[in-house]
């Protein structure tokens, strides 16, 4: 940081601008040798500030219901009747072909298959299976893209959770939400284009850290915006008492001028972007309100989200007030859902998990229709991985559990320009293995990217001299899902 | 020695213009023998010499006439030696050249016009050498020949190079790319917009007429059907015998593999369209539409047909002003553009309060380059329409929770290429949406919440051709659902005299029913809240919401306790547990309640010692019980007291045992529960109070931690 500070001063002597100059010189030079089209336009995007989708985009939006702590997908989406038939059974070690197992269960003698405790019903003109546990969903099952064949790297939440959401495992990338408010900046100047909205179901639970919704290496103004759970979603955002709206106007400019003589001085750009998250703060006081009142609601739309839906920090209300960001320009909203981690009584905690989020998440695709909006809004559900297809602990018919398994799990895709009552890729019939169109986690950013008008090449960011971006170096847009 | 250098050299050229002119006689019945093949092949690297020695050479003959030139003699013979090089090289190249041209793949038009060029720079060269000392050789003569043999180079260099680099390779990457007009499919024919189209695609560039290797062009039908050297492409009707697929399907590293390793492969699609086509008699006429509706063929050159990625929208209009476009940006008006160097703009306005008409008005600058407009909730008038009206490249428009209605909407009815229009939440009626059709792109109009009924909807939708009418989500009181609990307002369970309590709701008009002597509500005789309650004794509330078309709620149980005085000051005689001591000995009187969980502060525990506590008050009180709030959860080790002592008196020196209490003791399988232990006495004066809670020293034998001393958790003292 000093350093940076020294540079800046240096930035205006003689010997510097001629030694810049020359450099410069020989830099674009050697630049357009190295770089074909540097002076073509095709380049330019990279080095343009971001803003604007590369090509004319399905999707205006994202609302991602983050299913944390991994639902099974035995028990949801991925419909696997042998495993019923072959129950107790082990599982062969040529299906498990050498998969690492967390610890938690590496060391367990046997290996029981376990069927779902649920039924599984098919649904909708395309005939999708899903299981009892999600009746809302199976409603909706025409308007949604079930993916069967996901697949990610990570074995544990922490890392599978980062690498969904900054396509590392590590931590410090910038989040999918930072890298759209990046590529696409904001349309409602009068909110943050990237919030995060949690809640947490009676299930077995993971944490959720700020680092998954973090700038990374971006711009602060990137970040993702936590509204809490409680009856003020956005805290201290009230003026306090006796402080009015022109003399708070007033506070910010002095303040603006005082930072303005700092960034002179330092020439931080960070120091900007405190300016304008101010700024934004000031224009939240009148936006957020009225969103986040939620009492002007129908009773149809309350009937539709569930009676929850107005109680402040659950799911369904996360799910109504996502709807109301989006709708007003929000980019994107990230939501998540805790409480999926069924290491254990898989039945009965996953029972309570989805009666949380079902009718809600079904709701919600419903809701953005009837506003003409679902064809503009990517939807996305699904957890960090998926689970395994044998027993964690004694199995019982009734009580059993299923470790973390990151071969093959499902999720599902709606609205934003993703094919409606579609049935995406296959496992084999033990619900291990992905044996068709597989679909790895930066498949799946780079699709998000795509619909959204980016090109996930392209959208990247220079930091320690190297050229990142959300997909890292892989990922192929799985065009079969898109209208 | 410079002498016979130049004969030989002479010689030399001499010599190779005859075997040129032998080469050019008899190039039917030559067969270029293999060792020399790469003789041959060195061609496109050696031309180059004689190129820039000609050049220069035929240069310097040029001006050879001028006056100061002439009398140079180092001039006239560098100028000689360098048309001697020169002549030399291009004869050399020219041989070679030929040899190149006998082996296989080239022929056609552009080869004839670089050979012949090529052949001529010879011997215009060879000629102007041997002829430029006569006397006839003149100026006019010298600089004709020149002219001649730069035209020669430039004609032959440029046939050259489309031979080896294909046609317009320089301006290849400047040029636009020609447009292939797309054909609509029910017009398509399988041969000539599927099949060709995969040939030009991937084996046009080397079977061509031009530079037809293997003998086989495949330009035209003709040509086609003739085949190549090896035979024909194709048998009707039997794909596993056809030559075509035959090299097609040949593992890559065969050296006749096709196309050739280095060029783009066919897809599997395309392989499986020739392999179809072949398949169905290689008919060259039939149309896609006339194929049967599953027929492989057809679906796959449907497929093949289709463009690709519905590559985005073409617009007709021009891109507006960039600086205007910035100038309509503010706050609550975001105008930007679809997409890079997209014209079509889309525009969002928010915050209905700071909303003017003005602020559409302004966007009458970009009205043609508008094709997407949000007002959803913005109070958008009738007037306002009418400006909507004329952007007129309108493709989507929300108008959710507008005020608009019909007799403005009609104005809507010219924006010719709207696709999606969103009136949900507006008075519109059927009268407009009867209309709709007359918008001839319009897909989609969203008319949830609005005064027409989903009956209606369902009607109109029969008569709206090709647009989707969404209703949306409209209760029909069939499947009721429950509703969620209602809550109790306040978080203090302990008052002093009495309490008044609010009883909320989230959901607007739910009825709540509460009892206050322990039974369950119901919804016909248990009280109906009203703004508050007002508790004075010991109370179990229980509530329940109710709501026509809602199955009621399920019960809320909150307990309240009093507890008139409030000692001044209190004093543990004995320490409690390092890790539960609250906020101090005050949490006995925080009137706050600690639930179940131990480590929320509110509890305070001992193990090592039982609760001795004191209490003391400045003015003597009039009191009667002493109710300790306690803990009971077996597995955590938590017991009930084995006795509670109620000591009190004038002063701490000054104290009677008032009275004891045994509480049940705790057995396997009790509930976590809260338990209240009262003492009750005679009323009277008290100033000091002493609390002794005895904890169980040794657990029983059927817990797990037999022996060891249980726990004691105390959380509010209530003093009556």
């Amino acid at each position: 940081m000093e350093k940076d500070f020294l540079e800046h001063g240096l930035n205006y002597n003689r010997r510097r601008f001629l030694s810049r100059l020359s450099l410069g010189l020989g830099s674009v030079a050697l630049g357009s040798l190295l770089i074909p089209d540097l002076f073509t336009g095709g380049m330019d995007d990279a080095s343009l500030p971001p803003g604007i989708p590369d090509f004319a985009p399905k999707a205006k939006r994202v609302i991602y219901l983050f299913q944390n702590g991994a639902p099974s997908q035995l028990e949801s989406f991925d419909y696997k009747p042998k495993l019923r038939e072959m129950m107790g059974q082990e599982l062969p070690p040529s299906i498990r072909a050498g998969q690492r197992l967390t610890g938690m269960t590496a060391n367990q003698a046997s290996f029981p298959l376990v069927g779902s405790y649920y039924d599984f019903k098919q649904y909708g003109d395309s005939r999708a299976w899903i299981s009892d546990l999600f009746p809302y969903t199976a409603k909706v099952v025409d308007d949604i893209c079930i993916i069967r064949s996901m697949h990610t790297e990570a074995i544990n939440h922490d890392p599978a959770l980062t690498f969904f959401q900054t396509g590392a495992q590590q931590g410090n990338r910038p989040s999918m939400g930072a890298w759209l408010s990046y590529g696409l900046g904001s349309e409602n100047k009068n909110l943050p284009a990237f919030t995060v909205l949690l809640s947490r179901g009676k299930g077995n639970g993971q944490g959720v850290y700020s680092k998954l919704w973090t700038n990374g290496f971006l711009d602060s103004t990137h970040q993702g915006v936590q509204f809490s759970s409680g009856e003020d979603p956005v805290l201290y955002l009230k003026d306090p008492e006796g402080l009015s709206r022109f003399e708070r106007r007033k506070m910010l400019d002095n303040l603006a001028a005082l930072n303005d003589l700092s960034y002179k001085e330092f020439g931080d750009p960070e120091i900007n972007a405190k300016v304008q998250q101010y700024e934004m703060a000031y224009r939240m006081q009148t936006a957020v309100p009225e969103i986040t009142d939620l009492s002007s609601e129908p009773d149809d739309i309350i009937k539709l989200y569930g009676s929850d839906c107005l109680v402040p920090g659950t799911f369904a209300a996360n799910c109504l007030l996502a709807r109301k960001l989006s709708e007003n320009g929000v980019r994107f909203v990230q939501l998540y859902h805790q409480g999926w981690d069924q290491h254990g009584n898989l039945p009965q905690e996953m029972a309570g998990q989805a009666k949380d989020v079902d009718q809600a998440s079904a709701a919600l695709i419903t809701d953005l229709k009837q506003r003409g909006l679902l064809d503009e809004t990517l939807v996305i559900w699904g957890g960090e991985f998926g689970r395994t297809n044998y027993s964690q602990g004694k199995l019982v018919r009734d009580n059993y559990g299923r470790d973390h398994h990151p071969r093959c799990f499902s999720i599902w895709m709606a609205g934003g320009g993703i094919k409606p009552g579609m049935v995406y890729g296959e496992s084999d019939e033990f619900g291990y293995n992905v044996i068709k169109d597989p679909v790895h986690v930066h498949d799946f950013q780079a699709t998000v990217l795509h619909q959204l008008g980016l090109n996930h090449e392209k959208l990247t960011f220079k930091h320690l001299g190297r050229r990142y971006r959300l997909t890292d170096v892989s990922g192929k847009v799985v065009k079969d899902i898109l209208t | 020695m410079k002498i016979s250098v130049k004969g030989l050299a002479e010689n030399l050229l001499f010599a190779a213009n005859i075997f040129i002119v032998f080469l050019l006689g008899f190039e039917g019945s030559i067969t270029v023998p293999y060792w020399l093949q790469p003789l041959g092949r060195m061609h496109p690297m050696v031309l180059h010499f004689p190129i820039v020695i000609l050049i220069l050479a035929m240069f310097l003959e040029f001006f050879r006439f001028n006056e100061t030139n002439a009398r140079e003699t180092l001039y006239q013979k560098f100028t000689s030696y360098l048309l001697l090089a020169g002549a030399l090289f291009s004869a050399l190249t020219v041989v070679m050249g030929l040899f190149l041209s006998l082996e296989e793949g080239y022929s056609g038009k552009i080869l004839q016009w670089h050979k012949w060029t090529g052949v001529s720079i010879v011997f215009i060269a060879s000629i102007i050498y041997w002829c430029r000392n006569s006397t006839c050789y003149k100026l006019y003569a010298a600089r004709a020949g020149a002219i001649l043999t730069v035209l020669c180079i430039v004609v032959a260099g440029h046939y050259g190079a489309t031979l080896t680099h294909g046609d317009n390779f320089v301006l290849e990457s400047v040029t636009a790319p020609e447009k292939i007009p797309v054909v609509p499919i029910a017009e398509a024919k399988v041969f000539d917009h599927v099949v060709m189209s995969i040939f030009t695609q991937k084996c046009l560039s080397c079977h061509n007429m031009d530079k037809a290797k293997g003998g086989l062009m495949m330009d035209d039908v003709q040509s086609l059907l003739k085949g190549g050297k090896t035979g024909k492409l194709f048998v009707p009707g039997r794909p596993e015998i056809s030559l075509l697929l035959e090299r097609i399907h040949l593992p890559l590293d065969e050296k006749k593999h096709m196309p050739p390793k280095d060029k783009a492969q066919l897809t599997n699609e395309e392989i499986a369209l020739l392999n179809l086509w072949i398949k169905n008699n290689a008919d060259l006429e039939r149309k896609v539409v006339d194929l049967p509706l599953d027929d492989s063929l057809r679906l796959l050159a449907t497929t093949y047909l289709t463009p690709a990625e519905s590559a985005s929208e073409e617009y007709e209009f021009a891109a507006a002003d960039e600086s205007a476009i910035k100038k309509l940006n503010n706050n609550y008006r975001i105008v930007s553009p679809l997409a890079k160097e997209s014209p079509a703009l889309a525009v969002n306005i928010y915050n209905g309060s700071s909303f003017k008409s003005k602020m559409l008005d302004e966007l009458t600058s970009v009205r043609k380059q508008i094709v997407s407009l949000n007002l959803s909730r913005i109070p958008v008038s009738n007037d306002d329409l009418k400006i909507i009206a004329r952007f007129e490249n309108l493709r989507r428009l929300n108008l959710n929770f507008t005020g608009v209605s019909d007799a403005g909407l009609k104005q809507l009815l010219v924006l010719k290429h709207l696709e999606v229009l969103s009136l949900s939440g507006t008075k519109v009626s059927s009268a407009f949406v009867k209309q709709v059709g007359k918008m001839s792109s319009l897909k989609q109009v969203s008319l949830w919440n609005t005064r027409i009924s989903e009956i209606e909807i369902q009607q109109l939708q029969k008569t709206a051709h090709g647009v989707a009418l969404i209703a949306g989500f409209k209760d029909d009181g069939k499947h009721p659902i429950k509703l969620n609990q209602p809550r109790v307002s306040t978080e203090a369970a302990v008052f002093r005299n009495s309490i008044s309590l609010q009883i909320k709701h989230p959901i607007n008009g739910v009825q709540i029913r509460y009892t206050t002597d322990g039974s369950e509500p119901d919804s016909l005789k248990s009280l109906i809240y009203n703004k508050e309650i007002l508790l004075k004794e010991n109370t179990t509330l229980k509530a329940r919401a109710y709501k026509a078309g809602w199955y009621g709620s399920d019960v809320i149980t909150s307990n309240f306790y009093r507890s008139i005085y409030q000692p001044d000051s209190i004093l543990f005689l004995l320490p409690a547990d390092e890790q539960y001591r609250g906020a101090g000995a005050k949490t006995l009187t925080d009137k706050q309640l600690g639930e179940y969980d131990v480590n929320s502060g509110k509890w305070i525990g001992f193990r090592q010692n039982n609760m001795e506590a004191m209490l003391f008050f400045k003015q003597p009180v009039m009191m009667q019980s002493v109710t300790l709030n306690m803990l009971r959860q077996i597995p955590n080790y938590i017991f009930p007291p084995t006795g509670v002592e109620i000591w009190g008196g004038s002063n701490k020196n000054n104290l009677r045992l008032l009275s004891i209490i045994k509480p049940k003791a705790g057995k396997e399988g009790d509930e976590d529960s809260s338990i209240k232990v009262e003492a009750k006495f005679k009323p009277q004066q008290i100033s000091c109070i002493k609390i002794v809670a005895k904890n169980l020293k040794k657990l029983p034998v059927w817990h797990p931690g037999k022996g060891e001393p249980a726990w004691v958790f105390v959380d509010e003292i209530f003093l009556n």
